[in-house]
């Protein structure tokens, strides 16, 4: 049919024969095959058998493309879940083995037959070329038949044995044929308009808006706090640390330990805890709080000079920053505070019933674990040795600082004698200057720290006797 | 070759003569004009009493997966001891159904069964919206939708966690998802040369863009039909054993577990004939009302009817032997919880469900012994209906009965479902038929192509022309 053929003749693309029923199209093909056309093809509303034959059409290579992207996805799904379950995120779930192929199987069968489906469809529309939109068959009235009851047979005009008049002839002698038609090429610039060009950079340019905007935001730092549209468990109603309750009358959110309880899981015998043995039907608990104490107790005992070394003797070391400590000074009041020649001392209290010896089992590593804990946290006010001369005493003396109170030395007799409860007290505690080191050092640490400073004090006090004969004898042969 | 003979009952078997698969004398573009018809006549006003129903129900399940979301998964009567309730009751259920589809044009296709061609687009497509009402279940009942993509395995930079591949829910995923994919391409890839017949018919202006770009510019030319059939053979090949799968992974996802009721081996054969079952039962209930509806009755013929009825006759029967053999086996394995779970079943506290099921899925197919009941569309309806109901029973008793009654007395306890589960079972009913009315008023429910290739060719001058005839030699 031909356009109407507007200034240029349009460009004559084939010929087309139409039937009316498969039989005739079937012996038309076979006919034109046998006159040797090769680029010819077929229209037919649905797929007739024996036409392949007939056109001389070659057997697809589909198959080996859904084979090979079958054993692909065969592999993928097996990497999958190696790779994941078994080295990246090696979870032990219901005990089961992180790699164990039974249990893969069931994803690598759907995966291989996703893959292949995918290949299916993506292979034969890639072999057939579809999706192709603008087809000059389409501008042929009579070929909109070709999916409804009509069959049609084309021969190009570019086959090798295409002649202008034999080929019409060749179609028109076929039987059963009721039409020849000629196809022509679209007419119709084969260039986009424009409009639909810059719509469609225009539309590309604004979807990738959104995706780097988001990618930037990812990647970007800023000042405000990042837009949670799904809030998760991010925003709870729930009161964070260091914030105002309105339901506490005291406006706190973090909470005090209620007076008389123990929190779950942080029971420690009394005696571990406190250096000092209860008294009998006296309740453990008291220990454990009660420290709503008089804060003041024992920064009063401690004023100015007077430091002394060997004097009031009990303390260990004494902060570079007297201020600092006035919290943490939570003892319970009276305490150590006796045998102090200087202070004033408020009443005398009896002293408490201090555990003698440290309730832990003193082994080597009991000592080593303190005597690493002492050079951490002691030995810079005390000094390695313990004759209280570590390095901030030593700074403090040159700087000549009024309110220094010097640290205590550990080999004076006020300390010997001491109960290990009361040197234990004091770590936690803290004494005049010094700090309690109860927050920071756990109580089995402390009790290491005095056993260690118990064995400081015995490189002083121990004779030759106590040494086993053993050590005796590589002491000796070192000592020559 | 003589053309269409006027066989009025194509139920009758006549040996040496095959039986029509179209009946009333149509030729090639009759066909065409009597499935396009139904696009192209007016909208007749029962359609759009019927979408009006079903968006109605479609927009209550709205409103609930919307209440659901925003208040959370307490709306629903899961809870403690049972915590699977009418949502994997309904996603097994829809599921389920999703099977007749992708059975009848994959297997039936391999098996050389021609008479698939009258009914398997409209099954393929019940088979695509039964998957989409079953995948609305598991998507909207892990609490947090709004991640719903943890599901799959894609990288996070947030999570330091990855799906758990030895966990058969997660199977299940993969199962429904690549089913899911695989039927909607195989159906539409069948529709292709459908929707260029559309293409080629329609006067609609915006009609006929969209059905260009969904035909993809198909022309019917012999090469593309000889790739496209080799690639519709393929799909063939990977759907059939694809479909069995499935409804075996679904089964995995209760069989892995160590519940009495639900350990059991029988669970993956069991569970795909309760699908296949379910599958043509629904078939058969869309599938009445619409060839009278749609005046298809020379297409799919009563003999179209007759087969789907044995094959419910079939597979009813072995779901009632699957049935049978859990009991059986309850007794011989000789485990006390297993025959506990078993008796409780029948006659515990859900007693009621578990008859309902056997009376609609053993004993109303039996029905169809009768050839009389086979040939009556009426009765087949009703039959239908009931295999329906039967089969959402029997996945309620399988999952209700074995988690309410545990191992320990101490935590028995009842499944009361809310307003909320029902709302939401009907409302999927809402969704299917929705859609199902969308593709009858604008797809082609029949696959005209195939149809074609199996109606005998028409008379044919080349037979008669005695120089064709030579020149055929």
């Amino acid at each position: 049919m031909s356009q109407e053929a507007n200034n240029t003749e349009p460009k004559l693309l084939g010929l087309m024969a139409q039937f009316d029923d498969p039989d005739s199209l079937l012996a038309a093909c076979e006919k034109v095959r046998k006159a040797g056309y090769t680029k010819t093809d077929a229209y037919t509303p649905f797929p007739l058998h024996g036409i392949d034959e007939a056109l001389g059409i070659k057997p697809t290579i589909l198959p080996w493309i859904v084979l090979t992207l079958g054993i692909m996805g065969g592999f993928a799904g097996l990497g999958l879940q190696y790779v994941t379950n078994a080295e990246w995120y090696p979870f032990i779930i219901s005990a089961k083995p992180v790699w164990s192929l039974p249990a893969n199987i069931p994803v690598i069968f759907e995966l291989v037959i996703l893959h292949a489906a995918i290949a299916v469809f993506i292979g034969m529309l890639f072999l057939n070329k579809l999706p192709t939109f603008s087809n000059p068959l389409f501008r042929v009235p009579e070929f909109a038949r070709a999916t409804d009851d009509k069959f049609f047979l084309t021969i190009d005009v570019n086959d090798d044995k295409y002649k202008p008049n034999k080929t019409r002839d060749l179609l028109d002698g076929c039987v059963g044929q009721t039409g020849v038609i000629e196809v022509f090429e679209d007419p119709s610039p084969a260039e986009l308009p424009k409009i639909i060009k810059f719509i469609g950079i225009g539309a590309t340019v604004c979807a990738l808006i959104p995706p780097i905007l988001l990618w930037r935001a990812y990647y970007q730092t800023s000042t405000v706090p990042r837009i949670n549209p799904i809030r998760d468990m991010d925003i709870q109603l729930r009161g964070d640390t260091q914030t105002v309750s309105p339901v506490f009358a005291d406006g706190r959110t973090m909470r005090p330990r209620i007076p008389g309880t123990v929190a779950r899981g942080d029971w420690v015998d009394p005696i571990m805890l406190t250096g000092i043995v209860p008294e009998v039907g006296e309740q453990n608990v008291i220990f454990l709080q009660d420290e709503e104490a008089p804060v003041e107790g024992d920064e009063k005992p401690a004023e100015e000079e007077k430091p002394a070394e060997d004097k009031p003797a009990e303390e260990k070391p004494a902060d570079e920053n007297p201020e600092a400590d006035k919290p943490m000074a939570e003892e319970k009041p009276a305490e150590d505070k006796p045998a102090e020649g200087d202070a004033p001392a408020q009443p005398e209290e009896p002293e408490p019933n201090w555990v003698k010896i440290a309730p832990i089992s003193v082994t080597r590593a009991t000592l080593e674990r303190g005597r690493n804990r002492y050079n951490i946290y002691c030995s810079v006010c005390h000094g390695l040795a313990g004759d209280g001369d570590g390095l901030v005493a030593q700074r403090a003396l040159q700087l000549e600082q009024p309110t220094w109170i010097p640290p205590t030395n550990l080999h004076t007799d006020y300390l010997l004698t001491q109960p290990d409860g009361k040197l234990y007290n004091t770590i936690t505690h803290g004494i005049r200057k010094m700090k309690g080191y109860g927050d920071q050092i756990p109580a089995e640490d402390r009790w290491a720290i005095v056993t260690y400073v118990r064995a400081l004090q015995k490189t002083r006090t121990g004779t030759p006797e106590e040494i086993p004969a053993v050590e005796m004898k590589e002491l000796e042969i070192k000592g020559q | 070759m003589a053309t269409v003979n006027e066989v009025i009952d194509t139920t009758i078997d006549d040996p040496g003569n095959r039986t029509p698969l179209v009946i009333g004398g149509h030729d090639y573009g009759s066909i065409t004009r009597l499935v396009c018809g139904i696009n192209e006549s007016k909208t007749p006003i029962a359609w759009y009493i019927g979408m009006l129903m079903s968006l109605s129900l479609l927009g209550m399940l709205g409103a609930l997966v919307g209440y659901l979301i925003f208040t959370g998964v307490g709306v629903w009567g899961n809870n403690n001891p049972v915590y699977w309730g009418f949502p994997i009751v309904n996603f097994v259920f829809w599921v389920g159904i999703g099977h007749a589809g992708t059975l009848i044009s994959a297997i039936l296709f391999i098996f050389r069964q021609n008479w698939r061609t009258s009914i398997n687009r409209f099954a393929e497509a019940m088979t695509i919206f039964a998957v989409v009402c079953a995948g609305l279940f598991p998507a909207i009942h892990i609490g947090r939708v709004w991640v719903f993509y943890w599901l799959f395995p894609l990288p996070s930079l947030q999570l330091a966690m990855w799906p758990q591949f030895r966990s058969p829910l997660l199977w299940d995923v993969f199962a429904v998802s690549t089913y899911a994919t695989v039927s909607l391409i195989f159906w539409y890839t069948g529709m292709i040369p459908d929707l260029a017949t559309l293409r080629d018919r329609t006067n609609n202006k915006i009609l006929r863009i969209v059905y260009s770009i969904l035909s993809l510019g198909w022309t019917g030319s012999a090469r593309a039909w000889s790739r496209y059939e080799k690639a519709y053979t393929l799909f063939a090949a990977l759907a059939a054993p694809l479909v069995l799968s499935v409804h075996t992974i679904v089964s995995f996802d209760f069989a892995v577990s160590q519940l009495p009721g639900w350990h059991t081996t029988i669970f993956p054969p069991y569970f795909v004939a309760g699908a296949v079952f379910s599958g043509f039962g629904m078939v058969l209930t869309l599938m009445v009302p619409a060839r009278q509806w749609f005046g298809l009755k020379d297409v799919v013929t009563l003999r179209h009817l007759e087969n789907v009825c044995k094959i419910l006759l079939a597979t009813g029967s072995m779901v009632g032997y699957a049935y049978a053999m859990e009991f059986f086996i309850a007794w011989y394995g000789g485990n006390m919880y297993e025959q506990f779970a078993f008796i409780n079943r029948a006659f515990g506290p859900y007693w009621w469900a578990y008859w309902i099921m056997v009376s609609c899925n053993v004993i109303s197919p039996q029905l169809f012994w009768f050839k009389k009941c086979r040939t009556t569309p009426w009765l087949m309806f009703v039959i239908s209906i009931f295999v329906n109901i039967g089969m959402w029973f029997e996945r309620f008793v399988i999952t209700v009965t074995s988690l309410a009654r545990d191992f320990l007395p101490s935590s028995w306890g009842m499944f009361e479902p809310t307003p909320v589960d029902y709302g939401m079972l009907i409302g999927s009913f809402g969704l299917f038929f929705t859609l199902f009315l969308l593709f009858v008023r604008f797809g082609p429910i029949v696959a005209m192509a195939e149809v074609k290739s199996v109606m005998p060719h028409p008379h044919s001058p080349v037979h008669d022309d005695p120089h064709a005839a030579a020149d055929h030699a």
